[in-house]
């Protein structure tokens, strides 16, 4: 039973940080290799409040995912405007250097002893509710007139901006949103293991959410949504194979990206209307019986 | 004038593609840019739509000076266009190409976006609504669900030209609209052309190789040439100019 409410509890972290990752690089098509930093700028915040200053989980939170947007407008402002590919490099950078500070500043942060005691205040429900939140938050963004201009952006950034749209604008917003949506995952990730040290929030695992959400289907937020609980509880469920887990985990990976290069679900969404849809439909064809 | 460039210049490393190009749209007006493949011509859209500066001179719309504003700021001040090299967005249907155009001016913000308010949903409905009367304009409606890609050229050429209308522009800069196009889709594309230009009151100025498109519907027609203009005119006179014939029309001798 509590192994797999952990299970639950890390897939839900991750669904919340995936979500994040899907609003910059599925539909703005910018690669953060920096984005876990986010993540540990979240759970050091937080972890750092409650434990030093006596802080409770709401306010630490709300804190740690301003901090998160601070740093993100500072990387933010003068990278966005760089070809995309140098937005790949400059967070990459600015992620192993927030590793690198959190190392260095042992007074603060214990270095890379890492900051125990972290009060254990993220429980099944409050993950849960989190990555249901953020699902609801980021669906919304992708339908409105925002998701849609990242999308056009992603496409083609000179026609867009014919169309009138601040390309710069538009995806400094994306970066923003995916900033908080990482910092808040990491708020509930440190609340959770109760310890964080900065080797855990390396470009690996930036990385790993890129490919969670290439995984899902570049286009499809339910694909991402599926990829994370997916490839999140399959090494987890795996564990019994020892050290092959990574390697079958990254050979299904392959496999589907080899075979079904627009991700697993492509541009599907899974929506209640077409749920109901293909119910009426089943029910229909059971009717002459 | 309802846009106005003055000596405009333009050179790409060694290249001088645009040289001293002044041009002067009247309001309601269309006008035509005809010269040979390399003459400079979508380079003067490029830098009317604030893709490039031009190295000197000045653009001018609406009595306001618009050199060196940014692409978005031009687009939104009211010139509209299209690419000669079609760029829809892919990803996207072509209801929602032409929505992305109305999405900058949408009257609704990113909070009400996150939280999926009743509001937005209203204002989404009639954002559809409004795209909807574009697709309608050029005839594409009964296509809005699918991708830009699984249509014909032509009919991508005309999606373009939806997608521009819906960036409710005073002059609309159509870059080789007929290129590609079969003959019946080109009387169809002059039709359209010239209804936006009676209904709309939309100044148009006109890129384009098909002599028959030009000659029915420009006013007047500057011809360019190794970024120079070499003749400005009626059609009636430009057909007749030696010049041109020499280094335009000359394929016919
Ligand atoms: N971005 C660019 N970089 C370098 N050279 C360019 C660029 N854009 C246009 N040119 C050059 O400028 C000249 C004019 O090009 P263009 O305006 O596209 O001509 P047209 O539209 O009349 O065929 C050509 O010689 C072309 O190679
Ligand atoms: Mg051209």
């Amino acid at each position: 039973m509590d192994m797999w409410s952990s299970i639950a509890i890390f897939t839900a972290i991750n669904v919340v940080a995936v979500t994040g990752v899907f609003v910059l690089t599925g539909l703005t098509g910018l690669f953060s290799l920096g984005q876990a930093a986010f993540m540990c700028i979240g759970a050091y915040t937080a972890g750092l409040l409650a434990t030093k200053y006596g802080w409770s989980l709401a306010p630490a939170a709300v804190a740690a995912v301003l901090l998160g947007l601070v740093a993100g407008f500072i990387v933010g402002l003068p990278t966005i405007r760089l070809r995309r590919d140098y937005i790949s490099l400059v967070t990459f950078g600015f992620g192993e250097a927030i590793a690198a500070f959190l190392n260095q500043a042992v007074n603060i942060t214990g270095g890379a002893m890492g900051l125990s005691g972290i009060p254990r205040w993220t429980t099944l429900e409050l993950a849960l509710v989190s990555a249901l939140v953020c699902l609801f938050l980021v669906w919304g963004f992708k339908n409105s007139r925002y998701g849609r201009q990242c999308l056009a952006l992603r496409s083609d950034e000179l026609a867009a901006a014919a169309m009138g749209i601040n390309v710069n604008r538009v995806k400094m917003i994306a970066f923003l949103l995916s900033a908080a949506i990482s910092a808040y995952a990491g708020v509930l990730y440190g609340f959770y293991t109760s310890y964080v040290e900065p080797v855990m929030f390396g470009w690996t695992k930036s990385a790993e959410w890129i490919i969670m959400v290439f995984f899902g289907g570049i286009n499809s937020l339910s694909g991402a949504v599926f990829a994370s609980i997916f490839l999140t509880a399959l090494p987890e469920i795996l564990r019994a194979a020892s050290e092959w887990r990574i390697v079958a985990y990254c050979t299904i990976v392959l496999f589907i990206l080899n075979f079904k290069p627009t991700g697993l679900f492509g541009q599907y969404e899974i929506s209640l209307q077409k749920l109901w849809e293909v119910w009426k439909k089943k029910a229909k064809d059971v009717e002459p019986l | 004038m309802i846009l106005e460039t003055i000596d405009l210049n333009k050179r790409f490393g060694g290249v001088t593609a645009v040289v001293d190009f002044s041009l002067k749209l009247p309001p309601g007006a269309i006008f035509g840019i005809i010269g040979p493949n390399g003459a400079g011509k979508t380079t003067i859209f490029n830098l009317i739509s604030g893709i490039y500066r031009p190295d000197s001179g000045k653009i001018i719309f609406q009595g306001s000076d618009i050199t060196g504003l940014e692409q978005h700021q031009i687009a939104r001040k009211g010139i509209g266009r299209t690419f000669q090299n079609i760029r829809l967005f892919r990803g996207l249907t072509v209801l929602e190409n032409v929505l992305v155009a109305l999405d900058p001016g949408a009257p609704y913000g990113l909070g009400e976006s996150l939280l999926s308010t009743p509001r937005k949903f209203k204002i989404e409905k009639s954002l559809r609504e409004r795209a909807r009367h574009y697709l309608n304009i050029v005839g594409l409606d009964k296509f809005r669900d699918l991708a830009p890609e699984s249509l014909p050229y032509g009919l991508r050429r005309k999606l373009e030209i939806a997608r521009a209308l819906a960036t409710e522009p005073q002059v609309l800069l159509l870059d080789e609209p007929a290129a590609g196009l079969n003959p019946s889709e080109v009387r169809e594309l002059i039709s359209l052309i010239s209804d936006l230009n009676g209904n709309q009151a939309l100044s148009i100025l006109l890129i384009e190789h098909r002599m028959e498109v030009v000659m029915q519907l420009c006013q007047c027609i500057y011809v360019q040439n190794f970024g120079r203009t070499l003749a400005i005119g009626p059609p009636a006179e430009i057909q007749r100019h030696p010049e041109v014939i020499k280094a335009y029309l000359g394929e016919e001798e």
